[in-house]
């Protein structure tokens, strides 16, 4: 190679690399393996021995039987408060995870499945962090923190919507959503696919939130999707946004209108963060089982 | 068996992400031209590798696909952020190596930097990150005969600056 070259790569190698790089990739690379293992779908159902598990911790762990604070929720009976709390403040780790329990529900099972879901994800989360300082403090220090929790997007006679949240802070942050929707009249927790005569619907909404993604693009040239017309180059369009998984997760508006949501890099680059989309109801209406819940 | 060919691709994928990684920190900082930016478009890199990571047919590929993922990304993330770099001075004194007597070196330290992203990233892929030039190209999307001019005339451009800069400095 030639010498000037030579001299040029010498000082491309000579760029500082931070010490956060070992801390991110790694990060990454778990957080990667969790989102291929998600994709399976493994739906726990609650057996004899998680039932028994939730009423053994129940029992036995004091941070467990605290309640911390109860959300209003007017003129029903169903409620969700946060179950248990787990706070770490020191100079750069923090972590605020808030883990909801659902109560009042007749349907126990329904209700022990679910919060039995919510505290061992919410503990696994709080182990991670616990883990992730530790590898951090052994690499001489950086700033990890972990901030989750929940927020009930809708609270109406008829749906309970309850959106749990998780934003992971390592150098850059990742944030990621979970929902899960309860017919309280019926007692019965409400899948996408339910909601809908065939799996027709995987097309029909994939195919309406491609169009809102490019509207979208066409009146903000900043944003961007990964989606043909979304702002990219068509040639540089790399695993574009194809259809939404049969269970995407959702939830269903105060007013009955679905909403599609996507984590951060799923169809969209890390920067466009987490992403709605709320499907206009005259588009589902051939699919729909009912107009019961959307409408 | 394509779920467990999926999985030894994650192996493999992970060790060579492992070993690998400060060479696509600097491939990212040569896009960012910012630590922390730099280092958000690692992980968004490997994030969306992984997520897609099924597809890749042959391992024997990776190299090439995973730097196609890093180089869009980065491309992805300039777009998103359609905005002057700006770097603090105590960052440039940082990378700034003290050169008290050498002032070639100091020109030449500026000539890659120079070089518009376009010629520059044909050389960093094929030189410095041993690539060979079909697989520059089709990392980059563009076709081989471009690659090619493109690296030809980036030599090119590399050799007139520094020529030009040995003139000045013989000069004056």
């Amino acid at each position: 190679m030639d010498e000037k070259l030579q001299q040029l790569e010498k000082q491309y190698n000579e760029i500082p690399i931070p010490k956060e790089l070992d801390f991110v990739v790694e990060k990454a690379l778990k957080q990667g393996k969790k989102k291929r293992k998600n994709r399976a779908p493994q739906w726990l159902l609650g057996s004899a021995a998680a039932a028994m598990l939730f009423t053994v911790s129940l029992n036995v762990s004091p941070a467990m039987a605290r309640t911390l604070s109860e959300i209003p929720v007017v003129g029903s009976i169903v409620k969700v408060l946060t179950w248990t709390e787990y706070e770490v403040k020191e100079e750069t780790f923090d972590a605020d995870i808030k883990v909801p329990a659902i109560e009042n529900l007749e349907n126990k099972d329904l209700a022990n499945t679910l919060n039995e879901k919510y505290r061992s994800e919410g503990k696994a989360l709080y182990d991670a962090f616990v883990s992730d300082v530790q590898y951090v403090k052994g690499q001489g220090g950086g700033h990890v923190g972990i901030d989750s929790g929940y927020e009930i997007k809708t609270d109406n006679d008829q749906i309970l919507s309850i959106g749990r949240y998780t934003v992971n802070t390592v150098g850059s942050s990742s944030t990621t959503m979970q929902y899960d929707t309860i017919d309280k009249k019926e007692e019965i927790l409400i899948t996408l696919p339910m909601l809908f005569k065939d799996d027709n619907y995987i097309k029909t909404i994939s195919e309406n939130i491609k169009e809102q993604m490019r509207e979208q693009v066409a009146s903000d040239p900043d944003k961007v999707f990964w989606v043909k017309g979304g702002g990219i180059p068509d040639e540089e369009l790399f695993d574009d946004f194809k259809a939404i998984k049969a269970d995407q997760q959702f939830y269903i508006s105060d007013k009955g209108k679905l909403v599609i949501s996507f984590d951060k890099y799923e169809v969209a680059p890390g920067a466009m963060g987490l992403l709605e989309f709320e499907i206009p109801s005259d588009v589902l209406k051939n699919d729909l089982v009912s107009s019961k819940y959307i409408h | 068996m394509k779920k467990r060919n999926a999985f030894q691709h994650e192996e493999i994928f992970v060790q060579f992400i492992r070993e690998q990684k400060e060479r696509f920190y600097l491939l990212a900082y040569n896009y960012t031209k910012n630590e922390q930016d730099a280092l958000d478009v690692v992980q968004d890199s490997i994030q969306k590798a992984m997520l897609s990571l099924d597809r890749l047919e042959n391992v024997e590929y990776m190299k090439s696909w995973f730097y196609k993922i890093v180089v869009r990304t980065a491309i992805d993330f300039l777009r998103k952020h359609k905005r002057l770099q700006v770097t603090d001075d105590d960052t440039l004194q940082y990378l700034t190596p003290a050169q008290e007597d050498v002032y070639e070196n100091v020109d030449l330290e500026h000539a890659l930097e120079e070089l518009p992203l376009m010629y520059r990233e044909v050389v960093i892929l094929h030189y410095f990150e041993d690539l060979k030039l079909a697989d520059v190209a089709n990392i980059l999307n563009i076709k081989l005969s471009t690659a090619k001019s493109r690296l030809y005339k980036a030599l090119k451009l590399l050799k007139i600056q520094m020529q030009d800069v040995k003139g000045e400095t013989a000069h004056g």
